[in-house]
């Protein structure tokens, strides 16, 4: 571009030729919003509608007697739909919160090693660990069924916490291991010279600085327990340990389907990762930012 | 509904007095059965309900003694949301009534949805973690009798006589000549349609169509006048309604997947590609592509999916439960304002009949229900089986009283003594359109008693018939690759 | 990406001075202990199944038969599953299904951190609500979206008819040629957020010197994106793109749940396929056989995937 076009083009930098880009991206952002929104928006419609009500064709966009009566059932505690719904709650509050803790105590080590230590095999365990995200969890259903058999977890929400932990380990792993990666090294040998093991400083120095990759790996491990579905169908079968989306299938019965309740039940079970997530978002992307990124 | 003369009546009531006399005498082995099959019809229904009492305690009494102490473990079909309040009322009683009635025996029950229980059975099998008794659709039983982890048991074990129960029924509970479960509940569909839409589609609204070539006819009326469904076929793969709903009109043309129909099968020869059964491929196929009559979603779309369409005024006729009748009820009690009067006009617009026969007059229907079966102790989660506890509860859940009010909406009693009681009398009176459901029940057609059978029924079929209304082949391709998948899935292989 | 050594290794013995293996490990062996809990996990839930699989896919399980009377076929199951017309249909749904989700995620999330990019207000309730549907649960979205595409009525089918565009709703789900598009635009709906979190991070280390000399240089918007931006985004970009395609190829519940592999096996991929053969079907041998091909292809696919991270992290540093 020759210089005096640019220094034009500089001068109207807020004119014309820039807005193109700008109109564009605001239409494809309005498109985006559209996009996301709208099946959102319909879930709670649906939700607010009597039974009877959702079944209308053509649909009612708004419905004529808004109720929350499908919210009232899911969480009251003296109707069994709510008794139900607020225990898978509690289990999917159990197993999510269980898988988080653990895999973030065995995942933090993990990667610290694989960051400082060299040791036979290193690599190799390093990349095995990262292999298990290629199969398809389907796969594993019945061996692992058989597995939890032998180890007495049939039934027991024991099981579902360790086969989500091999769900999250590796971009855990990964995660963790980019961001200590980028801990200057000189730090932990400070503490060292001046007395610190190994471990002392890992655990002193190293850790705090961490947070951030924790809290991601907190946030992904407890994402992805919260909403896994086949693996808690096919391992639960007693009502009372059932888990969220598990659960939510109940409202399908064989002759008929309470889409409200169904709607409202999405919802509900949506709402604590959502709000989760915006709050820790913020240490989520500084956590890509360092961790994954930054190299 | 007709009366009949003093002469029948009398001496109808004369037999049925009489074997409800010897009923209560409860002798454990008859030759007849307590009701007289040949004269089954709504009105033969009517006049037996009522006229007979039982004692479940003291029958029951008389298997296991009532303060017996033990432990059990037992997963059945449950009823959840989507079931009429009714019948959940009914569930609950059950426990209640069975754990005061055998306080000592720790009971621990499970309930499981349709789709579901044949899934987590299979699975917890594999683990040896199944429960002791297990109350299973009457699709699933033979392929775990075959594989042999049930022990044989029949209704003279708990106390009943196999002349109690349906004839079909203790055919599909019996395995290469052993008996391994007892029937609970039996059930047949009929015919549904909204009698208004027949009205303003110029059809006769109180009529049932009398074939299925006149289903099709309809259907297509329906839809070309008022521009709605007309039948509500469904074709989902992997649902258990599927069969259900195709069967009775496969059958009804004279065609099947072997002879099940025939009074004697012995599930030899393959028919599913004969001429008669394309002929009610056929009739699916000109339902859905030539008229476009029905829903367009038949092929993702189970029963529970044709139920709003239905209960929308969006479909005109389907086959049905006689539960649907109980969850508008239930939908219509819980709307308000507007949505109840539209609820309450699809109500009374409501209309039951006899499923349509073939071209040849053939009537049939699936001959649905579940049987409860006690397991093999090495299968069981635990080790062990607490026998007498089992057959108490499966005594009490196939006595009359029980098997009755366990399938007051959506089904019969296994026990035919169920028909006999007070409270046939209250269902039918309070629950329309049940004598004709009930009327259905000589039709019943059960499934082949084969291990293969779930895997026919629920993925041969409908694939068979997801072929040919996609176009993907045309009618007799589609026949012929179902009779080949079924071949060779009896000879053992194929993908 | 340099491994962190020195200090960090526990001193060297005195003795003779041995490179064995076993000398090596033993050394190490504290730094093991950091390692041990993962890899055991690892171990006990996929060493097992891995083996059994394989076992397993020998065999075939009639269904008359208990699973512990299998009966051996050798590499039967193979055979029947390579020659079947219904594999290499399957195999062209998962390829397309892979393949497009990926793409268009990828890109859509990418343009969306773009557009992002630059501050205005509510920037961050817009970002907020484009997160939300990686974060709800699948199988609620297979149903929302399942209700939305109904044929009979569903919201775009009511909306084009009200409108007047159309005079039946549109087959979305029920029809062979549409069904898989259908259920990718809901795969897109769900996973576009992950890859504009991971572009919208990676935007953020852009250096922005950088990119104000290039416009003091006078490059374009354009010039600068695909000069500057793109460039630094290479490493991320490749990360997110295989963590996405590996997402996709085992995505079960959008599929299995609104179509159930349907209509006429239009919409199985393999893993909806493997599970209605093992679940539905009760064809343990030939599902494990079928596991097993799988195994082979994606670790082929790992093989890349592994050595694109590594190469990707020693690029980084360089770039």
């Amino acid at each position: 571009m020759s210089a005096t076009a640019e220094s034009a083009a500089r001068r109207t930098r807020r004119g014309k030729p820039l807005d193109w880009w700008r109109w564009g991206g605001r239409i494809f952002l309005g498109f985006m919003l559209l996009y996301t929104a709208v099946p959102m928006i319909w879930m709670l419609l649906t939700s607010i509608k009597s039974g009877f009500a959702a079944m209308q064709l053509p649909p009612q966009w708004w419905p004529a007697e808004p109720t929350l009566a499908s919210y009232q059932k899911l969480l009251d505690p003296q109707n069994s739909v709510g008794r139900d719904f607020l225990h898978f709650f509690w289990n999917s509050l159990v197993v999510s919160t269980l898988t988080t803790i653990l895999g973030v105590i065995v995942a933090v080590p993990a990667a610290y090693a694989f960051s400082r230590f060299t040791f036979p095999g290193r690599n190799f365990l390093f990349f095995a660990v990262l292999l298990r995200n290629m199969f398809p969890a389907v796969i594993f259903l019945v061996p692992l069924f058989i597995l939890m058999r032998w180890l007495g977890l049939v039934n027991t929400q024991g099981s579902l916490v360790l086969t989500y932990l091999t769900f999250g380990l590796p971009l855990a792993i990964w995660l963790l291991k980019g961001f200590f990666d980028n801990i200057p090294i000189q730090l932990e040998q400070a503490a060292r010279i001046d007395g610190a093991t190994r471990f002392q400083a890992f655990v002193r120095i190293v850790m705090p600085l961490s947070v951030p990759g924790i809290i991601a790996t907190a946030i992904y491990s407890f994402i992805g327990a919260w909403n896994e579905y086949i693996y808690a169908y096919t391992f639960l079968n007693r009502n009372e340990q059932l888990t969220l989306p598990v659960g939510i299938q109940r409202f399908f019965s064989e002759n008929t389907t309470d889409f409200p309740g169904l709607m409202a039940a999405s919802f509900i079970m949506s709402v604590p990762v959502v709000v989760l997530f915006l709050v820790l978002q913020r240490y989520f992307v500084r956590a890509l930012t360092e961790g994954a990124v930054k190299h | 509904m007709t009366r009949f003369t003093l002469g029948g009546g009398a001496i109808l009531r004369g037999t049925v007095v009489f074997a409800s006399i010897a009923s209560l005498v409860s002798a454990p082995a008859r030759a007849e059965p307590p009701v007289d099959l040949s004269k089954w019809s709504p009105e033969y229904v009517r006049s037996i309900a009522g006229t007979a009492e039982f004692d479940t305690a003291k029958e029951c009494g008389k298997v296991t003694p009532l303060d017996y102490k033990g432990r059990l473990t037992f997963w059945y079909q449950g009823v959840f949301e989507g079931d009429p309040d009714l019948l959940r009322q009914y569930y609950k009683d059950f426990f209640e009534t069975f754990r005061k009635t055998y306080p000592n025996i720790q009971l621990e029950d499970q309930a499981l949805t349709y789709n579901d229980l044949l899934d987590k059975f299979r699975t917890a099998l594999l683990g040896n973690a199944a429960p002791m008794a297990v109350r299973l659709q009457i699709l699933g039983g033979t392929e775990f009798a075959s594989k042999g982890y049930l022990q044989p048991l029949k209704p003279e074990d708990v106390g009943w006589s196999t002349e109690d129960f349906w004839p079909g029924a203790m055919k599909a509970v019996t395995w290469d000549g052993v008996t391994y479960g007892i029937p609970t509940n039996n059930e047949t569909m009929a015919f549904i349609w909204n009698a208004d839409i027949f009205k303003r589609a110029g059809l006769d609204p109180n009529k049932a169509p009398a074939t299925w070539d006149d289903v099709v006819k309809y259907s297509k009326q329906i839809h070309d006048k008022l521009g709605i469904a007309g039948y509500g076929l469904v074709a989902r793969k992997n649902a258990g309604n599927t069969p259900y709903r195709f069967m009775p009109q496969l059958w009804g043309y004279g065609g099947g997947v072997f002879d099940e129909a025939s009074a004697n099968p012995t599930y030899k020869q393959i028919q599913l590609n004969s001429a008669a059964s394309k002929r009610a491929l056929q009739a699916s196929y000109d339902m859905y592509v030539r008229d476009k009559s029905v829903p367009v979603s038949a092929l993702t779309n189970q029963q529970a999916d044709n139920q709003p369409l239905f209960l929308g005024g969006q479909l005109g006729m389907m086959i049905s439960h006689p539960s649907d009748y109980n969850v508008m009820l239930d939908l219509q009690k819980k709307a308000t304002g507007t949505d109840k009067e539209k609820a309450q006009t699809v109500i009374d617009n409501m209309r039951y009949g006899l499923i349509p026969t073939g071209p040849d007059g053939k009537r049939a229907v699936v001959f649905g229900g579940s049987n409860i079966h006690i397991l093999k102790p090495e299968y069981v989660d635990g080790g062990k089986v607490d026998e007498p506890a089992a057959k108490a509860l499966i005594c009490f859940w196939t006595s009359p009283e029980w098997s009755l009010k366990m399938a007051y909406a959506g089904s019969n009693p296994g026990n035919l003594n169920g028909f006999k009681t007070k409270w046939m009398k209250e269902r039918l009176d309070s629950i329309k359109f049940l004598d004709v459901t009930t009327s259905m029940l000589p039709y019943g057609i059960p499934f082949p008693a084969l291990p293969q059978s779930p895997e026919i029924m629920n993925i041969i079929v409908p694939d068979m018939l997801q072929n040919a209304l996609t176009g993907a082949m045309t009618v007799d391709q589609a026949a012929d690759d179902a009779a080949k998948k079924v071949e060779d899935l009896m000879g053992g292989g194929g993908l | 990406m340099t491994i962190a050594t020195g200090e960090a290794e526990t001193p060297r013995r005195s003795g003779p001075a041995r490179s064995g293996t076993a000398r090596r490990v033993w050394e190490h062996r504290a730094d093991y202990a950091y390692v041990t809990p993962a890899i055991l996990v690892m171990l006990i839930v996929i060493a097992y199944p891995i083996y059994y699989t394989i076992d397993l896919s020998f065999y075939t399980t009639p269904p008359s038969l208990q699973l512990k009377d299998k009966i051996f076929v050798g590499f039967d199951n193979y055979k029947a599953i390579l020659t079947s017309d219904v594999f290499w249909r399957v195999t062209v749904n998962t390829l397309i299904w892979t393949l497009a989700s990926t793409i268009l995620s990828f890109t859509l999330g990418f343009a969306t951190a773009l557009a992002l990019h630059a501050d205005f207000i509510g920037r961050g309730a817009l970002r907020a609500i484009l997160i939300i549907p990686w974060v709800i649960s699948a199988v609620a979205a297979s149903y929302i979206w399942k209700w939305i595409y109904h044929s009979d009525f569903g919201v775009i089918g009511a909306v084009l008819v009200e409108l007047g565009i159309a005079d039946r709703p549109p087959n979305f789900i029920d029809s062979v040629g549409t069904v898989l598009p259908s259920l990718i635009v809901v795969n897109i709906w769900r996973e576009f957020p992950f890859a504009m979190i991971m572009m919208t991070a990676g935007l953020q280390t852009v250096p922005d010197q950088l990119l104000r000399a290039a416009q003091v240089d006078g490059a374009s918007a354009w010039q600068r994106f695909w000069h500057v931006t793109f460039p630094h985004l290479r490493n991320v970009s490749t990360v997110t793109v295989l963590l996405l395609a590996v997402a996709n190829f085992n995505s079960f519940i959008i599929p299995w749940i609104m179509t159930g592999g349907g209509p006429s096996n239009a919409s199985h991929i393999w893993i909806t396929h493997i599970y209605e053969l093992a679940f539905g079907r009760q064809r343990w041998g030939v599902a494990s056989a079928y596991s097993v091909l799988l195994f082979i292809i994606l670790m082929t696919l790992g093989y890349f995937y592994v050595r694109a991270l590594a190469g990707g992290e020693k690029k980084g540093r360089g770039a």
